[in-house]
């Protein structure tokens, strides 16, 4: 099911707004995840089940606190067949989602994936300062498609990133390439998404050809700049002495993996005790380079991290917004989950039937059946 | 230190990680064999060439190890059914990311050497001692800093 919806009084996210305030009426959904305008004007994410305090909600802010696939997995880790809890995401956060329901630690039942069209966005930090008190500030940027790309608190995430439209969804809201203040695009993929559609006017049509042709050029331009700052990446950081010295300023805070959607593991491997050392042994690992740097295993700690979860990157970016020093981490997990991922022919997010990398050997066990 | 001399000093030290079904027995067909190979590499026994996580060969790595060796049975005949593919795996994405930061994936090496193998052990512990030796010193090995 796919089509057009009239936007009303030239303001498409009050006509989005006005959606989930009908799911939630009508019990459709019983709370929607969306981000929200905090009081103070910042930018956050909030679960919303009252339909009268969705005038808070602000679906199509162009700025991300936080990959809300984290707060998929912490809200539908057990099974729960009574609710239905809708969640409104950009193409990364599904992209996570998608890893995440792969990985078992997110349980598809009670979920609704709302995707929607991001250009990009601000960084979290120091956002309300850019947005000033602007109440019209989300409706300009939809209107502005991707045109505020090279604003300086643009993400370095969002910079290279080639998806402006979900890949996995029950249901899309589009706006790019569309005229915003006049229609939206709507498209339905599963059985979920058209139940979730059902009594709303949409005008049905093919996928208009001005979207389709934008959604191309944005995805090929930001290609071109990923390649770019790739080729800046390798000036800085490839081989053993600049890769020391690109993580030279780290305090191995973990905050990387703290924040990062696909790190899931309730307890890290390095928060473990296997690294715990007595005195005795920092004093022998030190002799042996005459030095250690302390913290200790700060390298380690990411060249492992890696190693983890490279397979399923979905190159959001969120570790380099949340790193209090700066590493630029966003352009070298973009290369290294690029390559990696390249080299089993997948795509973490693209689809949930496509098995992981790392856990599939159907057909080299085949083989030996056969043999 | 002078390079040369630092050349002229240098012996490789492997860590090597040896499945205990297979090249572990392997290793030890070698030695009631008495097949002479290099006394370079440290053998860790592991019950599965699957049971090594990347964090251990980055470990030996960082600290100063100038290769690591990784041996497990054959495709086909693990013990567990399917971990030596999951070290096979595992290995294509550690050497994928290895060669996007500009590390040097060749001093890591996995290899099938089944119990039966002795030669073979010998032969490939030979090969990798002589290999890392052209290759010279790790970088990591006296750097502090990592």
């Amino acid at each position: 099911m796919k089509g057009t919806l009239k936007v009303e009084a030239k303001n498409p996210e009050a006509t989005i707004r006005g959606l989930f305030a009908k799911w939630l009426k009508e019990g459709r959904l019983s709370a929607i995840l969306t981000p929200a305008y905090s009081d103070a004007g910042t930018a956050t994410v909030a679960l919303f089940s009252n339909p009268e305090k969705l005038a808070e909600a602000a679906p199509l802010m162009p700025a991300m606190s936080v990959n809300s696939a984290s707060i998929a997995a912490e809200i539908a880790r057990e099974p729960s067949p009574n609710a239905k809890v809708g969640l409104f995401l950009r193409p990364c956060e599904l992209r996570a989602v998608v890893e995440l329901m792969k990985l078992k630690q997110v349980l598809p039942d009670s979920l609704v994936l709302i995707g929607a069209d991001c250009p990009g966005t601000y960084k979290a930090a120091g956002f309300r300062n850019v947005r000033g008190k602007d109440a019209d500030f989300d409706n300009k940027h939809v209107r502005e498609q991707s045109g505020y790309a090279d604003n300086v608190n643009f993400r370095m995430g969002c910079q290279m990133c080639e998806f402006p439209k979900p890949l996995v969804y029950d249901v899309n809201i589009g706006f790019i390439g569309m005229d915003p203040d006049k229609e939206l695009w709507f498209e339905a993929a599963t059985d979920k998404g058209k139940a979730l559609l059902e009594g709303i006017e949409l005008k049905e049509q093919d996928e208009p050809e001005k979207r389709k042709k934008a959604l191309e050029s944005l995805s090929a331009s930001r290609k071109a700049k990923t390649a770019k700052r790739i080729e800046e990446l390798d000036k800085t950081m490839l081989g053993p002495e600049k890769l020391v010295e690109y993580f030279s300023d780290c305090l191995n805070c973990h905050n990387c993996m703290k924040v990062c959607p696909v790190c899931y593991c309730k307890e890290c491997f390095f928060d473990s005790d296997t690294f715990q050392r007595d005195i005795g042994e920092h004093v022998r690992v030190s002799m042996r380079k005459g030095a250690t740097r302390m913290p200790s295993e700060t390298l380690l700690f990411h060249l492992t991290r890696m190693n983890h979860m490279m397979a399923s990157c979905v190159q959001c970016g969120i570790c380099e917004d949340s790193c209090p020093v700066t590493v630029g981490l966003a352009a070298l997990f973009k290369k290294v989950s690029q390559n990696a991922q390249k080299e089993f022919g997948y795509l973490s997010g693209r689809s949930l039937e496509e098995p992981l990398p790392l856990t599939t050997f159907f057909d080299e066990l085949k083989k030996i059946d056969q043999e | 230190m002078t390079e040369a001399k630092q050349m002229a000093d240098y012996e490789p030290k492997i860590v090597g990680f040896l499945c205990n079904w297979c090249t572990y027995a392997g290793a030890d067909l070698a030695g009631t064999s008495r097949m002479q190979y290099p006394p370079n590499m440290l053998p860790i026994r592991v019950m599965c060439s699957g049971a090594v996580d990347s964090v251990y060969i980055l470990r030996a790595l960082l600290e100063g190890a100038d290769g690591v060796f990784m041996g497990g049975c054959h495709p086909g005949d693990c013990h567990y059914v399917s971990g030596n593919y999951k070290a096979r795996r595992r290995m294509v994405l550690f050497s994928s990311i290895i060669r996007s930061l500009g590390l040097d994936e060749d001093r890591v090496w996995l290899r099938w050497i089944s119990a039966a193998e002795g030669r073979k052990f010998a032969d490939t512990i030979t090969e990798m001692t002589e290999h890392l030796r052209k290759k010279g010193p790790s970088p990591f090995k006296e750097k502090w800093e990592v």
